[in-house]
């Protein structure tokens, strides 16, 4: 009720006086939408490479596991990430019912980060390679050899000031906001902001570097070193690569998610109390669960039950979220037939609990044992940071573009198809994936004198229609990114949007 | 409706946000590293592994730390892990005949920063590959895998060998240092983990090497035939001594 009337008032008020510039919002989806083609185009030449192991023969940046790296890392730092941080600017002032504290500040924010993402894909690729010589081994300058962790030390400074501003300009908003109460989407972009900010700071810890210097010119071997090394490392390793996933990219998606969900549709949030569950859930269940990663490994064994029995207690956190979401739409249904944004979130909120509860289940021992270093893994990241995470962030750019730029939306049709290309190219893509997952894992517990090749060779097909399936979402990322081009760039003024 | 305070305060939903991550960092990640009784991966693992170097400060010679370098810029650990399971199928997929693989334990990898675990089988784990093959073998297959493993999807790393003689394109390429290094570490993997065995030190008990040596030499010579029945094999450069 409360939420209701601070929605009604937010809109309200700030259609009277406030008049929200939306520069830096403009910028940071521009950019982030240039960079999810990019990073995308990445991941869909690493998917060709693996059915035409020949494809770019022999250029050394564009090998597998140069290419892998750089979209993993592109589309979390290049996307994800920045089209949140976009989207908080864009809502946070709205349910402040003030403007945004800089839109300058936050514009340097974005140079930096572009430019650490720059570097540290060139890092990765190290297209000088030899002709750098040695310098082509330096750890500050390569790739951290960790997964997540991949971007090297220079660019994780600049993204960390990068972030660092942004964390400023938000506050200062928040600071000087005319309502007290604050909206749930809002703690949940804090909590995204503080959350990444500390997790990065930890998990990208330049160890090895700094060991790497004051070995080579101070010939300092003894004690303490300044990073941590195999088993420790791999663990720090995957509480940081877990909170990316869990604690960057999901309160992201869904502070965007209880911001734009009842914004698209007009309806009140379902619950106020559920979303103040599921948000303090998250934050004390997701942090632990990073060892699931490392079931059976070389890890302390209570560890692994740990974070086996956290990721069980997930359903908390995502069964919130989802009720919440599927109740706030729950009269609304049928918009699906000609809202776009609103058939994104509703598909995201499906796979958002098929992921979760895939999730869960990944972690008990005698699945991880099948599925653990197989395909399966990689149709389930896709899922969340696609299916899921992804998909919000479309639909919440395809509403935002017209009210940001105050331009109707230059193609309905476009942003239809730009949904359906991503909601089948997905679902080919986990659907291929988990079937080559549990064959390949199969093979392996079943047969273990069975030649590594052949269970190599049998995955071509599914390789095949996953390949395809990325076709078609990177399809939808043109379309989207079109669209949104063509509405930034319209000559029409639209009345409607035109003062939001 | 009013709501409660501490709904209204920026200040109170960050500290309580930040208090989540510095818990659970504590408990998952900086109790389990500073403390022997949670995990053994600081405990000496000399007798069980290989000993501390004065030259590397580390269990890897300059070469292998070099090699490990090269691993870590070429990408190796997002298709190859270094991690055994302890489960059947994986001790006898990545041992050799009478020599199953020892699962992965903490205290082998007590050198490695970074960790080179990995979390996916694009191709098989590494962890206990030093000495099954030879290093000629290594070479040709890091060049033109396709040779040596027909239907592999692993690239050739081509850019680590260099042509003798630019002049005449149809010259066997050379491996450069980057790759002797690799080659070198790729060699280290495993060779020196030991296992205890009850038969050895006349029926007493003690450690041994985990690959037989009947078994090392009969994958040795594998390797050597497979090798010869190679396309373009590479072969070691002389050593300069």
């Amino acid at each position: 009720m409360a939420v209701q009337q601070i929605m009604q008032t937010a809109t309200a008020r700030s259609q009277e006086k406030i008049h929200h510039r939306d520069e830096a919002v403009k910028w940071w989806l521009g950019v982030a939408l240039f960079n999810v083609i990019v990073f995308g185009v990445f991941g869909l030449i690493t998917a060709y490479k693996m059915v035409m192991p020949g494809l770019f023969n022999g250029v050394s940046w564009l090998a597998w596991p140069r290419i892998r790296p750089a979209h993993v890392n592109g589309v979390v730092f290049g996307w994800l990430v920045p089209v949140s941080i976009g989207l908080f600017q864009y809502f946070v002032p709205r349910l402040s019912g003030t403007t945004l504290y800089s839109e300058k500040l936050s514009k340097i924010a974005l140079g930096i980060w572009e430019a650490g993402v720059i570097v540290a894909t060139l890092g990765i690729l190290n297209p000088w390679g030899g002709e750098l010589g040695a310098g082509s081994l330096n750890p500050w300058w390569m790739t951290k050899g960790k997964e997540w962790e991949d971007y090297n030390a220079i660019s994780n400074l600049l993204i960390t000031v990068a972030l660092l501003i942004v964390d400023y300009v938000v506050f200062r908003t928040l600071a000087k906001r005319r309502y007290r109460q604050i909206y749930v989407a809002v703690w949940y972009a804090v909590g995204m902001l503080l959350w990444t900010s500390l997790v990065y700071v930890v998990g990208n810890w330049p160890g090895q570097a700094i060991d790497w210097t004051l070995h080579n010119y101070f010939g300092w071997d003894s004690l303490p070193h300044f990073g941590f090394a195999g088993s420790n490392d791999a663990n720090v390793n995957w509480f940081y690569g877990h909170s990316i996933v869990g604690l960057v990219a999901t309160p992201g998606a869904i502070a965007v998610a209880y911001y734009f969900i009842p914004k698209s549709i007009n309806a009140p949030l379902y619950s106020h109390k559920l979303s103040i569950i599921g948000f303090w859930t998250l934050g004390a269940i997701y942090f632990w669960v990073g060892a699931h990663h490392l079931i059976y490994g070389p890890i302390p064994y209570w560890l692994q039950t740990v974070a086996t029995v956290f990721s069980f207690l997930l359903f908390v956190p995502v069964a919130a979220a989802v009720i919440n979401f599927l109740g706030t739409a729950r009269n609304e249904w049928h918009q699906l037939r000609y809202n776009v944004p609103f058939k994104f979130f509703m598909a995201a909120t499906v796979m958002y609990f098929v992921v979760s509860a895939q999730g869960s289940f990944m972690a008990l021992r005698p699945v991880q044992a099948i599925t653990h270093f197989t395909d399966y893994t990689i149709g389930h990241s896709h899922l969340a940071l696609f299916g899921f995470a992804t998909m919000f962030s479309f639909g919440a750019v395809l509403y935002a573009a017209p009210r940001i730029w105050r331009r109707p939306l230059y193609s309905e049709g476009i942003a239809d198809w730009s949904f359906w290309l991503a909601f089948i190219g997905i679902t080919i893509y986990v659907l291929s994936m988990t079937a080559a997952g549990i064959y390949q894992g199969k093979l392996w517990m079943d047969y273990p004198h069975l030649p590594f090749i052949v269970t190599v060779v049998d995955m071509v097909p599914f390789w095949h229609a996953r390949a395809g399936g990325g076709v078609l979402m990177v399809l939808s990322m043109i379309l989207v990114a079109f669209n949104v081009y063509k509405t930034a760039t319209s000559e029409e003024v639209d009345q409607a949007n035109g003062t939001t | 409706m009013a709501r409660p305070k501490a709904e209204q305060s920026v200040l109170w939903l960050g500290v309580f946000a930040s208090l989540t991550m510095i818990v659970a960092l504590v408990f998952t990640a900086i109790f389990p590293s500073y403390n022997n009784r949670w995990s053994v991966n600081t405990a000496d693992g000399s007798q069980f592994f290989r000993a501390k170097r004065a030259d590397t400060g580390t269990g890897y010679s300059q070469l292998e730390e070099h090699g490990r370098l090269v691993y870590q810029r070429e990408g190796c650990m997002y298709c190859h892990t270094q991690q055994i399971r302890p489960l059947r199928t994986e001790m006898i997929r990545y041992g050799i005949h009478h020599s199953p693989a020892p699962p992965a334990d903490e205290r082998e990898y007590v050198y490695d920063e970074p960790h080179f675990f990995g979390t996916k089988h694009n191709g098989p784990d590494l962890s206990r590959l030093g000495g099954k093959y030879s290093d000629d073998w290594h070479f040709s297959h890091l060049n033109n895998p396709q040779q040596m493993v027909p239907g592999t999807i692993m690239p050739a790393f081509t850019w680590l060998f260099s042509n003798p003689n630019p002049a005449d394109p149809s010259q066997t390429p050379v491996p450069d240092h980057d790759c002797i290094a690799l080659v070198a570490y790729l060699q280290s993997l495993g060779a020196d983990r030991m296992v205890w065995d009850p038969k050895v030190n006349g029926g007493n008990g003690g450690y041994r090497p985990w690959l037989l040596p009947q078994d090392k030499q009969n994958s040795l010579q594998e390797s050597q035939a497979a090798l010869s029945r190679a396309a373009k094999p590479i072969r070691a450069p002389a050593k300069p001594d």
